[in-house]
């Protein structure tokens, strides 16, 4: 908010190459500039721009209005901004500059104390519309000049460009982008060009040649939901992370979710592991021994088959071992769940209170797989997890936006590879219909992301529909083959009988007899269930 | 909002500070002003602030109505008005227009920050411990 020296001058700048410096690897190897990269202060965003905005880059914020490139901008301006490197904030024909403090002012990243000294605003529709674009520029540069600014950014460029053009034509624009670009990268600033582009515009429109970088925004509407995405199209000289990623606007601002998030890094799963009891000890034989350590086991069965109270025991039983846990629950609420477990005798409640435990419960209907996993992923940091409980998969899919439900298979690889690579050992229900015709695992055809499948499914037997389960496939080692049948008791899911082997097609779930037929008791009640 | 605006009045005519009766006080006020907001607002976002801000003092006090803000933003009509009014009504309206402006202000970009801006052109407010909650802490 300070006067500049109007009488300012194009000069170099005073100050050296603080942040640049020619590396030579070794003796022999060609020395390469290192390019010091700028955070943006948005979280998740210097991960898919490679590391950070590159200094001195000349950049453009583009998209459709309402997708949050001025929120941007002003993000990266306020996570930058010294008072001796300060933000200049150009705005030309677009936002009030008093509407854009008093909205941005919400955000908590708008630090008031930088205001005026470290993030200046600076109107220039006035000369905008009384004078020619070599005014603009004389003004910007008169302005960067006396502020010796850092970073510069320029709303809208777009609406400037267009009076332009229509007074003076392309090259004229063209022109005046090529020496604005060229002072302010001398003057060792980092730009952002921020304008209400058409994605046609990219091929086009020169500008977008011209500049090192493009990040655009978007909003994609599908059915009743609309999901923000952000995509950088363009990074000169950084290797930036592909496709379209999900951008969620909070009260502290922008957040990005990178698609490949958790993919970076993975780790290969140690030789030797070990393996985790389930809390339930015939169904660790029949795994051999257990769920091996970093495996993603899916347990498929239709309603009512104890898939949660199974996946309970799990996290129960981690906890007696000393092993953090994360209960992702997508249908049930919370305290349902810790009441069950009460009813089991696993009090997972005082598990939550010394903060081994953490029940995500996550309904909304326009998440993001990549927003799930971050919040998946922040709890396992915050409670050391080892063990991870994704309670359903189906829960999970509805209460992704719908736009994500046809990626669901892709994201869901993407989420399990980045977690079990982390080495948590992760167990998955998902709920199928049995037919009585054959035995399916899963409607997703998801089988070939886990590691593991156990199936449950009722069974009719002697006049009643029983419960059996069977290890499908284990691929760290052998498993059972034998089909068991079980029950949900006080205590839980507890595998009852070995083997039937007087029925034949049991997996059919209308096994017929082959053997001779015993004498059968009546049962005086039904098996008891947790109490809710 | 009026004690602030009375304070910054005082600023601009120390040597009348008790009595308030310079009569160029409410330009130099909105002459400084002018600049700063401009840079933020464009000559015609002040222009037009300052308008409703004259606007609203005048159904307060109807001699404001003789006023008239220009195309450069400044004010015209003032000095006509102060030969008619008494000094205490003219410091009356000139009080009711500032506080009105301070007003559109912290409606739009908040306390803190409006403050921050007049913290700029008069550091003596960041001194005075002054707030728009009471006017003055002192």
């Amino acid at each position: 908010m300070k006067k500049p020296a109007r009488t300012a001058k194009l000069s170099p700048p005073k100050t050296s190459l603080p942040k640049i410096a020619l590396t030579k690897k070794s003796a022999g190897h060609r020395a390469k500039v290192r390019i010091h990269k700028l955070s943006t202060g948005v979280p998740g965003l210097d991960d898919i721009l490679g590391g950070g905005v590159p200094e001195f880059s000349l950049n453009v914020v583009a998209g459709a209005p309402g997708c949050g490139k001025t929120t941007l901008v002003h993000q990266i301006a306020f996570a930058n901004a010294t008072p001796k490197k300060p933000a200049l904030y150009f705005t030309v024909l677009g936002e009030p500059v008093l509407k854009m403090m008093r909205y941005q002012q919400q955000f908590s990243f708008f630090d008031d104390a930088k205001l005026g000294n470290a993030v200046r605003f600076i109107n220039l529709s006035d000369v905008a519309l009384e004078k020619d674009l070599a005014a603009v520029l004389e003004e910007i540069i008169a302005q960067v000049t006396a502020a010796n600014a850092g970073l510069v950014v320029l709303d809208s460029f777009r609406s400037l460009a267009r009076k332009a053009i229509s007074d003076v034509g392309e090259v004229e624009v063209q022109s005046f982008l090529h020496r604005l670009a060229q002072f302010l990268t001398s003057w060792q600033a980092t730009t952002f060009l921020v304008g209400e582009y058409v994605e046609d515009e990219v091929r086009d429109n020169a500008l977008f040649t011209m500049v090192d970088g493009i990040i655009w925004l978007s909003q994609v509407t599908e059915r009743n939901s609309v999901i923000r995405k952000l995509q950088v199209m363009k990074l000169r000289g950084q290797a930036t992370v592909p496709g379209l990623h999900t951008v969620r606007i909070t009260e502290d601002g922008l957040q990005a979710f990178s698609r490949t998030q958790g993919l970076m890094g993975d780790r290969p799963k140690p030789a030797r592991r070990r393996r985790l009891s389930t809390g339930i000890p015939e169904l660790d034989k029949m795994l051999g021994g257990g769920i091996l350590e970093g495996d993603s086991v899916l347990v498929a069965g239709p309603s009512g088959t104890g898939k949660s109270a199974l996946a309970t025991q799990f996290i129960a039983e981690g906890l007696r071992q000393g092993e953090s846990g994360i209960m992702a629950i997508f249908e049930e609420r919370p305290q349902g769940y810790a009441q069950r477990a009460d009813g089991f005798g696993l009090d997972l409640k005082s598990a939550e209170q010394k903060g081994a435990l953490e029940l995500l419960y996550m309904r909304p209907l326009d998440l993001s797989v990549d927003e799930t996993m971050q919040a998946i992923l922040d709890a396992i940091k915050r409670v050391g997890a080892k063990r991870l409980v994704i309670d359903s998969l189906v829960g999970f899919e509805m209460a992704l936006a719908p736009g994500f439900r046809t990626d669901f298979r892709e994201s869901l690889y993407r989420m399990i590879g980045a977690l079990t690579g982390a080495g948590i050992t992760i167990l998955s229900t998902v709920e199928v219909e049995d037919n009585f015709i054959s035995l399916q695992f899963s409607h997703y055809a998801i089988s070939f992301l886990t590691d593991d499948i156990l199936r449950l499914r009722y069974v009719e037997i002697d006049g009643q529909l029983r419960k059996t389960m069977v290890v499908i496939k284990m691929r760290g080692g052998n498993h059972s083959k034998d089909i068991r049948e079980y029950v949900i008791t006080g205590q839980g899911v507890v595998v009852v009988h070995p083997r039937r082997t007087d029925y034949a097609e049991m997996s059919t779930g209308i096994p017929h007899r082959t053997g001779p037929r015993k004498a059968q008791e009546n049962e005086a009640a039904p098996e008891p269930k947790a109490s809710k | 909002m009026r004690s602030i605006a009375q304070r910054l009045i005082n600023y601009e005519s120390p040597g009348n500070a008790s009595t308030g009766t310079s009569d160029t006080a409410i330009f130099l006020v909105t002459d400084r002003l002018r600049p700063h907001l401009a840079t933020l607002m464009g000559n015609s976002g002040f222009r037009a602030l300052l308008a409703r801000a004259l606007a609203l003092a005048s159904a307060e006090v109807s001699s404001l109505r003789a006023i008239q803000v220009n195309a450069d933003g400044k004010l015209e009509g003032l000095k006509t008005l102060q030969a008619r009014l008494r000094p205490a009504d003219f410091r009356e309206a000139r009080v009711v227009l500032l506080a009105q402006l301070l007003g559109l202000l912290v409606a739009f970009i908040g306390p803190a920050l409006t403050l921050r801006l007049l913290g700029e052109i008069w550091q003596q407010l960041e001194a005075d411990n002054v707030d728009f909650g009471n006017g003055d802490k002192k």
